[in-house]
């Protein structure tokens, strides 16, 4: 299957994405290969420099090392090195967005934590 | 990167009619190429000057080689699906892999078996029993297993279904490619290779229009949405292309200022599709 791209961002950058955000949710763990590029290229209809391109992200970041003659694989501690990355981004970003949004609205802390988090309304 | 296939000041007539005209175009390793035009644009013309099955003015060459005075040498490592591309209707597969392997040097028999292998073709079918996409598959396998530094590819998938273009696609970037190879490819069904294409040429009239990295496509246009009190300072910046539809009109812009068009309505990354849509109407304008 190929997957949806967003037209509006490189497609390498959301390659990177999906693996971060898989090794975040445990889909892919620690100490397992990734698929070579030539196995994603075909799989995702992509040309094979977009997928070197992610790759090497994630390993100038050291989120997967390279084994030699064997591919690429995920570090030990790399879902904790994400989850305190997402974290910190989370936290200087996002949060203060939100933050900004709940006090326009004057939403209080019962009202929030009442609300149905099972079904969040997508906005 | 290392320059596989260097065109320079490519010309062509057919009689008193032109269909190449200063044609300039490099291939390098680690490319692959879309060449696309509209029909009679002189894209198959242009793969041929390639190959030296046609005379033409101009300079090839070809890993070092001259198309036309050097062809059996050339023909060790470049390999070639025609857009006509037929194989006798009473061959057997298992001669065509043997008539290969006798005449190919850098042939490579079992790495065809293994390819066919993966397809539903028989060692002892004929060519006649095959299906169109069968047909096709088959010399994907002959033509795959040439370990081949440059591949040409004429409309590979015309006619086939889907699945088939899909698969053919599959093969071509599993089995084939590597960074040391380039692949030359025409289509009409440019939005299914788009993410595939390293490099784009746009050819019109026997002149190359367009001749750059897709990234670099994708950085240098843009669509903008513009609303309609904003159109006059939107045509000041002459778009390509213009379109309108339900309130909006989508303009194209080719290198203007991102800045400038955030004020003229919502920007956003043009498909290839809509690239040479807009490319291709500039010139006939």
């Amino acid at each position: 299957m190929t997957p949806q791209w967003d037209p509006e961002k490189p497609i390498y950058l959301q390659l990177y994405q999906q693996v971060v955000t898989r090794i975040l949710d445990g889909y892919i763990k620690e100490g397992e290969a990734l698929p070579s590029v030539r196995k994603v290229a075909a799989e995702y209809q992509l040309n094979p420099i977009t997928i070197s391109k992610a790759y090497q992200m994630l390993q100038d970041e050291q989120i997967v090392e390279k084994q030699r003659g064997k591919g690429l694989f995920v570090m030990p501690g790399a879902q904790e090195l994400m989850l305190d990355r997402e974290r910190e981004s989370f936290l200087s970003h996002q949060w203060p967005e939100i933050l900004n949004q709940i006090s326009r609205l004057k939403l209080s802390a019962e009202q929030l934590l009442s609300a149905n988090v099972n079904n969040p309304v997508e906005g | 990167m290392e320059s596989l296939i260097s065109i320079s000041n490519l010309n062509k007539s057919y009689g008193s009619k032109k269909v190449l005209s200063g044609v300039n175009l490099s291939l390098s390793a680690g490319q692959i190429v879309g060449l696309v035009g509209p029909n009679g644009a002189g894209k198959t013309t242009c793969l041929q000057s390639i190959l030296g099955l046609t005379d033409f003015e101009g300079d090839i060459s070809v890993l070092g080689h001259h198309p036309r005075k050097d062809r059996v040498n050339m023909l060790n490592d470049v390999a070639y699906i025609s857009d006509v591309a037929i194989l006798p209707k009473w061959l057997k597969v298992s001669q065509a892999l043997s008539y290969m392997q006798d005449i190919h040097p850098n042939f490579d028999l079992e790495k065809a078996e293994e390819f066919l292998a993966k397809t539903n073709i028989a060692h002892n079918d004929k060519v006649k029993a095959l299906s169109k996409g069968m047909v096709a598959q088959l010399h994907l396998a002959l033509i795959l297993a040439i370990d081949a530094k440059v591949l040409i590819l004429d409309e590979p998938t015309l006619g086939l279904d889907i699945l088939t273009r899909r698969q053919f696609y599959t093969h071509l970037l599993e089995d084939f490619y590597t960074e040391e190879k380039c692949i030359v490819v025409t289509t009409h069904q440019i939005e299914e290779i788009e993410h595939i294409l390293t490099d784009v040429a746009f050819i019109q009239q026997g002149k190359i229009v367009l001749a750059q990295s897709t990234d670099d496509i994708k950085a240098r246009f843009n669509l903008v949405a513009v609303t309609s009190e904003q159109i006059p300072q939107a045509d000041e910046l002459q778009p390509l292309f213009k379109n309108s539809m339900m309130g909006l009109t989508t303009m194209l812009f080719d290198n203007q200022d991102k800045e400038t068009l955030q004020g003229l309505g919502k920007v956003s990354v043009p498909s290839l599709a809509d690239v040479f849509v807009g490319v291709m109407n500039k010139e006939t304008c």
